[in-house]
């Protein structure tokens, strides 16, 4: 016997446990309302799966072990992945769209410094199958902001959107290598404006000017207005197009004071391939959800379809809610 | 109220007298009483002080808004932080240093490393595909060749006074390190204004000093 508790791993007791649980059940009898069917995923299967799911990068962070006939598995590190496989597999014949939700631990390895550090989080998540375009990417907002809001967490966040497609097209048209692009993304990821404006003077493109400022890439409706005044490449112009499709829909929904722009969302671009989104919430040093449209990801499995969604970190929102917003 | 973590030791005056002249000015007694935590004068900012290395996770953590630390602490943490600004401060150079200048080309199999930058010094030789024993060490790096526990160091060098007194030359650049602005990803969108108002504060203070 050992009294010791693996790094990353917890209990959670009494007032702590039900305050999981009431949040749980305020976001699933949201996701419900909208008519969303719970799916409960298995918690272990094959490495693969999250490999094509996620991206090797992450799906590495996940607990790896092997099968009887030798085949690697793996603790479920999400479970998009397998909602994925599920859809273009098994219900390939159900008509669409497909809406499905889920409340589920998800694994993954995580250095002990990070501020993310647990290594069992527990995801509430919806995936919207089948539907592409504003109507679906709306949806899911509003989801996201209604779950807020039944948290009396509404005035204390702020869910910042971006189309990846934005980035996608200046590096497109920039014609840069993948080492470069990675820079330039990279850069803008992390506002380093001045290092920015040396790699960007060495593109000497108009186009490039346009992510010149860093701190002008969040905001409201203005955002676009300044994005549009240097970019004229046609992928961008189509994506800042239905971003601005989203922002009216937002703004005339009167939901424009808990969203912001976000051009500068470069964080995982490989994944998402229009809409992305982060949720940050007062006293939660980092975000407590994210999502997007990821179109390319059933095709993996054999169906290519659209798709939008996005998770929750349960831990994270229990955390923030415990304490009763003290911090700030 | 933003709270700013400042790495104590090296930098501290540096940091403290670029805010000073941003306008973000604490009073003389404050910044020499031993608190731990200060507000400013005008309440808008709080500044805590603690170790280096602990800046990037006070930041990371969102306990503190924003940081003031040098680039070869944040690459050894590895820490996932918005870096809008280089302070131009304390600058220094992150390198290789060995007895000999040719080191470099001598060692044959394994080599061996003694660093207070492991992280740095692994993802360093490991681009090259150098292997390496990172022999962790918390100070007086430059001792170790001499004494024999390892072929080279990885550190920190401002001067080359230290290396050149204990018989080692630089045999690489890994990076330059300044202090660094750095600010965490929740408090960019959660306290845009008066994240903002930091960094413009501070950028038209170095670009009014050129």
């Amino acid at each position: 016997m050992t009294s010791r508790i693996p790094a990353g791993m917890r209990y959670y007791i009494g007032a702590e446990a039900r305050l999981r649980r009431t949040v749980e059940d305020v976001a699933m009898s949201v996701f419900e309302g909208w008519n969303y069917e719970e799916v409960i995923t298995p918690s272990v299967d094959y490495y693969d799966l999250f490999e094509q799911g996620m991206g090797r990068a992450e799906a590495q962070r996940g607990f790896r072990f092997t099968d009887n006939d030798g085949r690697l598995l793996a603790l479920r590190p999400d479970v998009t992945s397998s909602v994925a496989r599920m859809a273009a597999t098994l219900l390939s014949e159900r008509p669409r769209p497909l809406r499905f939700c889920y409340a589920a631990p998800v694994f993954r390895q995580q250095t002990q410094s990070h501020a993310e550090w647990r290594r069992e989080n527990t995801q509430l998540g919806c995936e919207l199958i089948g539907v592409g375009g504003t109507a679906a990417d709306l949806e899911v907002l509003r989801l996201a902001a209604e779950i807020l809001a039944r948290l009396n967490l509404q005035s204390r966040c702020c869910i910042t959107i971006n189309n990846v497609e934005i980035f996608n097209g200046v590096a497109a048209h920039l014609n840069l290598a993948t080492a470069a692009r990675e820079q330039l993304r990279r850069l803008i990821d992390t506002r380093a404006a001045a290092e920015l404006r040396q790699f960007l003077q060495t593109l000497s493109d108009n186009e490039a000017r346009a992510f010149s400022q860093p701190t002008q890439l969040t905001g409201k409706r203005e955002v676009l207005k300044t994005a549009r005044a240097t970019i004229t490449n046609a992928r961008s112009i189509a994506a800042l197009d239905s971003l601005e499709e989203l922002w009216t829909e937002i703004e005339s929904l009167g939901l424009d004071n808990s969203f912001e722009i976000d051009l500068g969302d470069v964080s995982s671009l490989d994944y998402y391939t229009g809409l992305s989104l982060k949720i940050f919430v007062h006293g939660a040093g980092a975000s407590v959800g994210r999502g997007g449209r990821y179109d390319g990801l059933t095709g993996s499995f054999g169906r290519a379809e659209p798709a939008v969604g996005f998770v929750l970190n349960l831990d994270a929102l229990t955390e923030v809610l415990g304490r009763g917003g003290k911090q700030d | 109220m933003i709270t700013i973590a400042i790495g104590k030791g090296r930098m501290q005056e540096s940091a403290l007298a670029l805010l000073a002249r941003a306008g973000i000015g604490m009073s003389d007694d404050a910044v020499n009483s031993r608190r731990l935590a200060l507000v400013d004068e005008t309440g808008q900012y709080r500044f805590i002080f603690v170790k280096p290395a602990d800046v990037p996770v006070y930041v990371e953590h969102g306990i503190a808004d924003c940081g003031i630390v040098g680039r070869d602490v944040l690459l050894e943490s590895e820490a996932d932080l918005l870096l809008p600004l280089d302070l131009g401060i304390s600058r220094c150079r992150i390198v290789v240093a060995a007895a000999n200048a040719d080191a470099m080309t001598k060692v044959q199999g394994m080599i061996r490393v003694a660093t207070k930058y492991s992280q740095i010094a692994r993802a360093h030789f490991g681009s090259r595909g150098i292997p390496v024993e990172i022999i962790q060490l918390s100070g007086s790096v430059e001792l170790a060749p001499a004494l024999g526990l390892a072929d080279m160091i990885v550190d920190l060098v401002e001067t080359g006074v230290t290396l050149r007194e204990n018989g080692l030359t630089v045999v690489e650049e890994i990076a330059v390190s300044t202090g660094r602005l750095a600010v965490n990803r929740a408090s960019y969108q959660l306290k845009t204004e008066e994240v903002a108002r930091l960094v413009k504060a501070l950028e038209s203070t170095l670009n009014g000093g050129q």
